[in-house]
């Protein structure tokens, strides 16, 4: 199979969040006024041509206001029966005088509301969908559908099978980009299509008693390594995102073109399979232009976006199709429970950076090759952690799906005056010295062994005084376990008589932003090979547990239901046994560690399992 | 004072683009410069478009067109193995 396959989304906002200047600055309250609902049907109207110029097919996501236009759902129509687009449904752009005179809110987020005033909007929405085109729709989406909202459409509405159901990593980058104002703070969800869970939308589902019914796709497709130390809102397969970041000149924008291709690749490591999905709006591709740019490179810009996917259409390089065609054929041809995978390859910067990506249903695993292979960022899908949002909710704003390991928003490798930030990775020490990998720059490349899925990190060689050591590592995943088994070999040393200790560790916390949650009810547990356990509560209080013969150790993170562990799982070793050790952390490094140790002669190795599961 | 105004061009404190923040500068008349309510920078336009020029060197491939061999390829004669 070799299938790269675009979903391409139009939708006829009548209140863009961009057009209605007055209205941002606040010195307009009319929020239907004739001449910003003509240009922005208008600019709809042209975002459909330039798609059909191109062969292409779209997916019309009717907005609330758009459902009581007459011309709108006469586009709509026509451009259904002219060229099979599906008329669709969305919970974006809610905002408008029908709205508020109905529900007297102002919030423009679906997911912001109280269950029962998402309960109303579904009905009301729905049904007058029903009205004006004579059947439901079978596709919908927002920024963000949380899983209460996704479970009740379900259930009212079985028909739909497939939302536009997170931006992925809009969060705290994509927060503080937009001067701490724009409250789509969702991390944490798979970067490509997947069928999520009951119980978390983020999670991928892990059965078909978990399955929620539908197949969720995120809002736009995103540079994964960029993504990674910047907001997301200058990194996706929509012009506007490039032209925010500053990322081209003139009317000049490769990267647009590249960050396709770079998605192209991706079949190589999903089974001939990748996905795009490009979704704007009317409101960047206003006449009065968007940022910097003026309206003939805006215009230009999606032209030339939208012609290089006709390109690849008609030389059989994309199938396009709609978001209820792509629905189906997920359900045919992918798993429930992934894997997914991506090793992205930077094509921006300069450099030689890159990022590996994993996620099924039990984690969602990011690797920074340039932090030596370390993971930095684990998000513990296994707990299936249901965490509503909304008005009335504890979560409220923030939809993200904890981490138990975020080296950006929580340090990561030691850079700082005390303690260790959260990462998983190793360090190697030799006489008084101590190095982490992750200071060792690297690459990687990715290998299937049966469903197997290998990320091989090329071998690194680590200078002590007086030593020279060469390190290769390899992360080995069986999808849905929630195990990642962890190989480290000694490959060579410039003395053969030395003897090196590798320190396999996971500095860990939990949250969703940068700043520090209470760790108070998580516990560290330690478990000798001889049966003997021993635990502790934290407590911020800097205590730790040690053992020469670890047979586990392991932290529970109540919050998130959680438990990770690290085991050995090779007892070749020709120098002492297995150590293990867990650190509690304090106020100043509110993190907790456990690891296991090995002190390993040249072609010896250390191999350990990190597991993931539900506590 | 005059009320600071919104140009023709969106533009952007340079400043607090550095630092990952999009914020709209208002230009003051009377001075002749835009300024950022947010933080402190002031100038005209011509320093508005330098320091834009300063962003864009983190781009260094900003211009590049990588063909999907070029991305397959990279950095793969790094290895001291074939690729399996």
């Amino acid at each position: 199979m070799s299938e790269f396959i675009l979903n391409l989304i139009h939708r006829p906002e009548l209140v863009p969040e961009y057009i209605d200047t007055g209205a941002q600055e606040g010195k307009s309250e009319e929020l239907s006024k004739r001449e910003v609902v003509s240009e922005s049907l208008d600019i709809f109207r042209l975002q459909q041509q330039i798609a059909h110029d191109q062969g292409l097919k779209t997916t019309i996501q009717m907005t609330y206001p758009s459902l009581f236009s007459d011309e709108a759902c006469e586009l709509a129509r026509a451009d259904h029966d002219a060229f099979g687009d599906e008329i669709g449904h969305t919970f974006l752009g809610l905002n408008s005088r029908e709205f508020r005179e109905k529900y007297g809110r102002r919030d423009p987020a679906i997911w912001l509301y109280t269950m029962e005033d998402k309960r109303r909007i579904v009905d009301d929405s729905f049904e007058r969908f029903r009205e004006v085109f004579g059947f439901y729709p079978t596709s919908t989406g927002s920024y963000f559908m949380d899983a209460e909202l996704v479970r009740y459409i379900k259930e009212r509405y079985p028909e739909v099978e497939i939302a536009v159901a997170t931006c992925f990593e809009e969060g705290p980058k994509v927060f503080r980009h937009a001067n701490n104002s724009w409250y789509t703070i969702m991390d944490g969800s798979p970067w490509c299509p997947w069928v999520p869970s009951k119980k978390n939308i983020h999670a991928i589902a892990d059965s078909q008693e978990d399955d929620i019914g539908i197949v969720a796709v995120p809002h736009l497709s995103r540079d994964l390594l960029a993504i990674m130390d910047n907001a997301g809102d200058m990194w996706g397969t929509h012009p506007q995102n490039i032209i925010r970041g500053l990322n081209y000149e003139g009317d000049r924008l490769p990267y647009m073109y590249n960050i396709v291709d770079q998605y192209r690749v991706l079949r190589d490591q999903n089974d001939g399979y990748s996905y795009n999905l490009v979704y704007v709006g009317p409101g960047w591709m206003g006449k009065a232009g968007r940022w910097e740019a003026p309206y003939r490179v805006l215009k230009k810009s999606y032209e030339d976006f939208l012609a290089y996917y006709g390109d690849l259409k008609r030389d059989g390089e994309v199938v396009d199709m709609t978001m209820t065609e792509y629905a189906r054929w997920h359900r045919a041809h992918r798993e429930r429970s992934g894997p997914e995978i991506a090793l992205w390859k930077d094509i921006a910067f300069g450099t030689k950076n890159q990022a590996f990506w994993y996620a099924d249903s039990r984690f969602r695993v990011q690797v920074d090759l340039k932090m030596g292979g370390a993971i930095t960022d684990l998000r513990p899908y296994a707990s299936k952690l249901e965490r509503p949002v909304g008005a009335g909710t504890d979560a409220n704003q923030d939809a993200s799906y904890p981490f138990v390991v975020q080296s950006r928003y929580r340090a990561g490798p030691f850079v700082h005056y005390a303690g260790e930030g959260a990462i998983k990775s190793c360090k190697a020490r030799f006489g008084d010295e101590e190095i982490d990998l992750s200071s060792c720059r690297t690459l990687g490349r990715v290998h299937r062994r049966g469903s197997v899925r290998v990320l091989e990190v090329k071998p690194v060689e680590v200078e002590f005084h007086g030593l020279t050591a060469t390190l290769g590592t390899e992360y080995v995943f069986e999808p849905n376990t929630g195990d990642i088994v962890i190989v480290r070999r000694l490959l060579g040393l410039s003395d053969a008589n030395a003897v090196v200790e590798l320190d396999e560790f996971f500095t860990g916390c939990w949250g969703t932003t940068e700043y520090p949650e209470d760790m108070r009810g998580c516990s560290l547990t330690l478990r000798s090979g001889d049966g003997a356990e021993e635990s502790l509560p934290y407590e911020y209080l800097s205590r730790s547990l040690a053992t020469d013969n670890v047979e586990l150790v392991s932290a529970v993170f109540p919050m998130v239901q959680t438990r990770v562990s690290l085991r050995p799982i090779n007892g070749d070793a020709s120098v002492g046994t297995r150590r293990g050790y867990c650190e509690e952390g304090y106020s100043f490094a509110p993190n907790l560690k456990i690891g296991v140790t090995a002190s390993l002669r040249a072609g010896e190795e250390l191999v350990t399992c990190l597991k993931v599961e539900r506590a | 004072m005059p009320q600071g105004r919104t140009g023709v061009i969106n533009y952007r404190c340079p400043h607090c683009l550095f630092r990952a923040i999009d914020y709209d500068l208002l230009f003051d008349r009377e001075v002749g410069a835009f300024y950022c309510r947010r933080c402190n920078w002031e100038g005209d336009e011509r320093e508005i478009l330098t320091l834009y020029a300063v962003y864009k060197t983190q781009y260094k491939d900003m211009l590049r067109r990588w063909t999907i061999d070029e991305i397959r390829d990279k950095d793969e004669s790094d290895w001291d193995t074939p690729a399996r």
